[in-house]
This record gives structure tokens, sequence and C-alpha cells, in this order.
């Protein structure tokens, strides 16, 4: 017989009231592009990476952003993440600010400014998404059983998570520079997540 | 422009603000109280405190003919103050809400006024003569979280509110034997109480910090959290509105917006200064800055001894002081206000903020 430990029970769960039961896709809009699978998003990749072999960065970076997919599944996400990582880190310093230019500015210029911005936090946040995608996702080591891993920690300021930070670091500068603020802003407000 | 009028009160943040139609009382949200102060030449000295607030208060607000103040509070109570001989006396208004209340507007008939609060409800109030207090009914229906703001269509009987489920939404308040009926507009033709008359939602949500009706009424800006305004026309009722215009901004999100005319909008916020916007059916864009910033900020540098600069530099690390902003608010506005108008055209506006001051500025 199973005693049930009353303490443990997550009450928020079953108040309707609570805001854990919010429901979140209330706020996404109905412009809301149609789901894509992760295979759309790697032919989507592979259509970057030509285009950024073929001498053409600011074209790579505005079609990968432009075919962010807002309503794919996670999978699709992460695909496409590693996509936009590949082609930030194929820009040399001397050119982001005149690509970043060219893509924030024109038609749906704001749109591909904010899509930009929600990757670099998203790049910032995932601590693995190497290049291409090619390392696996790691386990987060907790061996104090805080949640909090140290180890990790300490990889990220000394591998290839740390050139990879200060490549989205520099591109976060100029963005900011170019589209102010209130991208980052909208960056915590968007439900459309990338 | 000319020179904005500037009363720093106290340093304690304004939840709100409002003006007595002759402008010569000026009454704010501080803390748990409501203080009222009087203009004694051109400054404004305090006369009165309105104390009942448990809490603090959230919104304020004179209706302009009656004279009547109402406030409401995080203590879940809104009153409604009447001057009498013998000093300002409240009246408890029967809210029913168990959340704190957020806003609180007059309607333009002064029948009614609207409390948002976060028990995921407005309550309309209007006065009950047989049983002599103020009793309200609720406005519930799709509303998932706080109501942050209201505003209220000339007519009365529309009402626009905010929310923190980053929804706009218009809705009928129209109570039988207080108002009477609307004439058919955009927003509907058939008005019993509750009707969503338009429920809106922006592509980067957002919580909503102010809403506006335009003069008209026939159009509905608001603003939220992703620094952006948003401009609704609506067509029919029933139908998709004619135009949704959304102007996103590189600037910190707005808290308030008004109107002046149907062609422009002020909007102010975490930027600490009011910015105009301007458009029309086919398309709104920010124009610029209400405040000529070369003016104050600049003009306070002051001659610099080489002793002063190496004693700030000693005491300070830096040479000069840039603890003070360049605008004329030193911190968030929270609340935009028409202050003087002529057929919806603005000539003066008042804002008040977090840094403890009222701004009236001339357009």
């Amino acid at each position: 017989m199973s005693q049930l430990n009353y303490r443990t029970i997550n009450i928020d769960v079953l108040d309707p009231d609570s805001s854990i039961n919010f429901p979140m896709d209330t706020l996404l809009p109905a412009t809301l592009p149609p789901p894509t699978t992760s295979s759309a998003a790697a032919s989507v990749a592979s259509e970057v990476r030509q285009l950024l072999r073929g001498g053409d960065p600011e074209g790579a970076l505005r079609h990968v952003l432009d075919t962010a997919p807002l309503g794919g599944d996670d999978r699709a996400k992460e695909v496409h993440l590693a996509a936009v990582t590949e082609v930030l880190q194929g820009i040399r310093q001397g050119e982001m600010s005149r690509v970043l230019e060219g893509v924030c500015t024109g038609d749906g210029g704001a749109e591909r400014a904010d899509c930009l911005m929600k990757y670099l936090y998203k790049g910032m946040a995932s601590p693995v998404s190497g290049a291409g995608g090619a390392q696996s996702p790691r386990k987060s080591v907790s061996p104090q059983g805080t949640g909090f891993s140290q180890i990790q920690g300490r990889n990220l300021g000394e591998g290839g998570g740390g050139q990879q930070m200060s490549v989205l670091l520099s591109w976060h500068e100029k963005l900011v520079e170019l589209v102010g603020t209130g991208s980052i802003v909208r960056v915590m407000t968007d439900r459309r997540t990338v | 422009m000319p020179t904005p009028e500037v009363h720093h009160l106290f340093h304690n943040p304004i939840a709100d603000h409002s003006f007595s139609p002759d402008k010569s009382t000026l009454a704010v949200a501080r803390d748990s109280n409501v203080e009222l102060y009087q203009k004694s030449g051109n400054k404004f000295s305090l006369t009165d405190e309105l104390k009942g607030h448990e809490k603090i208060v959230t919104g304020v607000d004179i209706a302009p003919n009656s004279g009547r103040i109402v406030t409401c509070s995080q203590d879940r109570n809104a009153y409604v103050w009447e001057r009498t001989p013998s000093g300002w006396k409240p009246t408890l208004v029967l809210l029913r809400i168990n959340r704190a209340a957020t806003f609180v507007r007059w309607s333009p008939s002064e029948q009614k006024f609207a409390v948002g609060s976060g028990a995921r409800v407005i309550a309309v109030c209007y006065f009950e003569e047989e049983n002599d207090w103020w009793i309200s009914k609720h406005l519930k229906k799709p509303i998932r979280s706080t109501i942050t703001t209201l505003a209220w269509h000339p007519n009365s009987v529309l009402l626009a509110a905010g929310s923190t489920d980053s929804h706009a939404r218009v809705f009928s308040s129209f109570i039988k034997g207080v108002d009477t009926r609307p004439e058919p507009s955009a927003w509907g033709e058939r008005l019993p109480f509750n009707t969503i008359c338009g429920e809106f939602l922006n592509d980067s949500a957002g919580w909503i910090h102010g809403v506006s009706f335009s003069p008209s009424g026939n159009a509905l800006a608001f603003t939220g959290h992703d620094s952006s305004i948003t401009v609704v026309y609506p067509s029919a009722p029933e139908q998709p509105p004619r135009a949704m215009l959304n102007v996103t901004t590189r600037l910190l999100p707005f808290n308030s917006l008004i109107w002046n005319g149907e062609n422009e909008i002020i909007a102010a916020g975490h930027d600490c200064e009011p910015y105009r916007f301007g458009g029309d059916e086919s398309g709104w864009q920010l124009t610029g800055t209400i405040e000529n910033k070369t003016g104050p900020g600049a003009g306070s540098a002051r001659e610099e001894s080489a002793l002063h600069m190496f004693r700030q530099m000693d005491l300070k690390g830096q040479t000069q002081a840039d603890t003070q902003l360049k605008s004329t608010h030193q911190n968030t506005i929270s609340t935009v206000r028409v202050y003087e108008e002529t057929n919806g055209v603005l000539s003066k506006f008042s804002t008040s903020g977090v840094d403890g001051r009222v701004v009236v500025w001339t357009i």
C-alpha cells in the first residue's frame, strides 16, 4: 500500500485559475506560418550552405531568417538553429555591419531583425548547439544534485562553446546598434519562438 | 516648442494622476493615499489627503462635471469621494473582486465607471438609487488574465481593455436604465452587456499597457510590452477589422498612449519621454519626440576647472556626474492624459511617472 505524500502534490496543476494552466497557445497570432518539419529545415540548411559557399552571406542570412520555422516542432527548430549558427559563424567580423544593414532594411527587414535577435538569444541559451549540429546534446551532469552543473560551466568557457558565444555577442552588439533595445524586449514577449 | 511645466511633487512613484476640469486641483496616487494639490501661482501645494485605502492606490480619476473622485487600490476596494462641507467623504463601491483593483476611469457620461482587476474581471459600476450605493456588474467572458488598463469610447457604452493575456478587447458595458441606446457604429449595432466587439492580439504579443479610442471612437490604439503600438480600424460588426497596423519601434516599451486628433498618437513609457506617431488607415509610423533635449540637459554642463575634474575623478571615478537623464522625466512615465483639447485636437497633455513628477506639455 503506497502512502500518498500530500506535501509533494503540485497543487497549482489542479487549480484551473493557476498561471500554470494558462493556455499559452492563445498568445500565438493567427498569422503563424504552417508547421514545418525537420526535413524541410534540413533542406533549407543545405540551400543556405550553398549561398554561403557561393559568396553571398547577405543572401544566406536573409534566406535563413525568412524561413525560420516559427510554427515547427522542436526538432525542426533545432536543425534551423544549427543552420543560423553556421551562417553567423561563416560571416567575417569585418562584414557583419554591412550584411546586417542589408538584411535589416527593406521589406520585412524589421521582422528579420527581430528573428535574428531571437536566434542570438537562443544560441546563447543553449550551450551545446555546436557548428552544424555535429555535437550531440550532452546530458547535464549535476554531482551535488543541486541542478547546477559546475562541470558544464567550465567547459563552456574554454571549449568551442566560448568561441561561439563570442561570435553571438559581437552579432548582438552590432544588431542592437542597428535596431535598438526594442528588439530585445520583443524576444521576451514574442511567443512565436524559434 | 515652449518648455514643459514641471511639478516635482515628491520622491515617490505616481501610479496615476488626474486634473480637475479647471486645472486648479491635481489628484495623485501616492502609496496608499491619494493626495490633492491646489494650484497657487504656478506651483501646486498639498491641501488634502484622501485616506481610506489600506494598500497601494492604483488608479484615481476626477469626473469633469460632477467633481467626484473615484479611486481604486490593491486592497480590492474602490471609493467614490464627494466633497462635503466637512471634507471629502468616501462611499465604498461593491466591487465583488478577490484580487487587486488595477485601474479605474469614469465614463464620459459620468453615470458609470469601470474598474479593472487581477481577478480577470472588469467591474462596471453604477449608482443604484434605491439602495443609495454604487454597485457593479462584471465583464468576464473571454478575459484570461489581469486587466491592466481601460479606456472609454465617447458613447460611454463601449469599453476598451488591455490585459496581461496580451489581448486588447472592446466590450459593451450597456446597462439598462443607466445608458441610452448608442448609435450603431462599426463596432456593433445591438450591444447588450458583455458583447465582445473586438479582440486583438499583436504578432509579438506582450502585456498590454495602454489602450485608447480615437476622438471619433472609430479607431482603437493599444500598446504593449513589445515596444510597439497597434492601431485598429474596425469594419463592421462581427467582421475582421478593416485595417490593423502595427508599428514596432527600437525603443523601450510604452506604458500609456493618447490620441491627438485622428492622425496622431502620443505615447510614453520606459524611455522617460513622450513620442509622437503619425498616420492613417494606410499606415502609421514613429514621427519623433515631443521633447527638445538640446535644452536643459546639455546646457547644465558647467565650466569645469582642473581641480574640480580631478576631485570628481577621485571621488566618483568619473569626471562628470551623468546620473541625470537628459529628458524632463527622470524615470519611467506611467500615465499620459489629455490636459487641454478642442474637438479631439490636443493643445496640452500631462504625464506622470515613477520619478514623482507631473509634467504638462504644450504641443
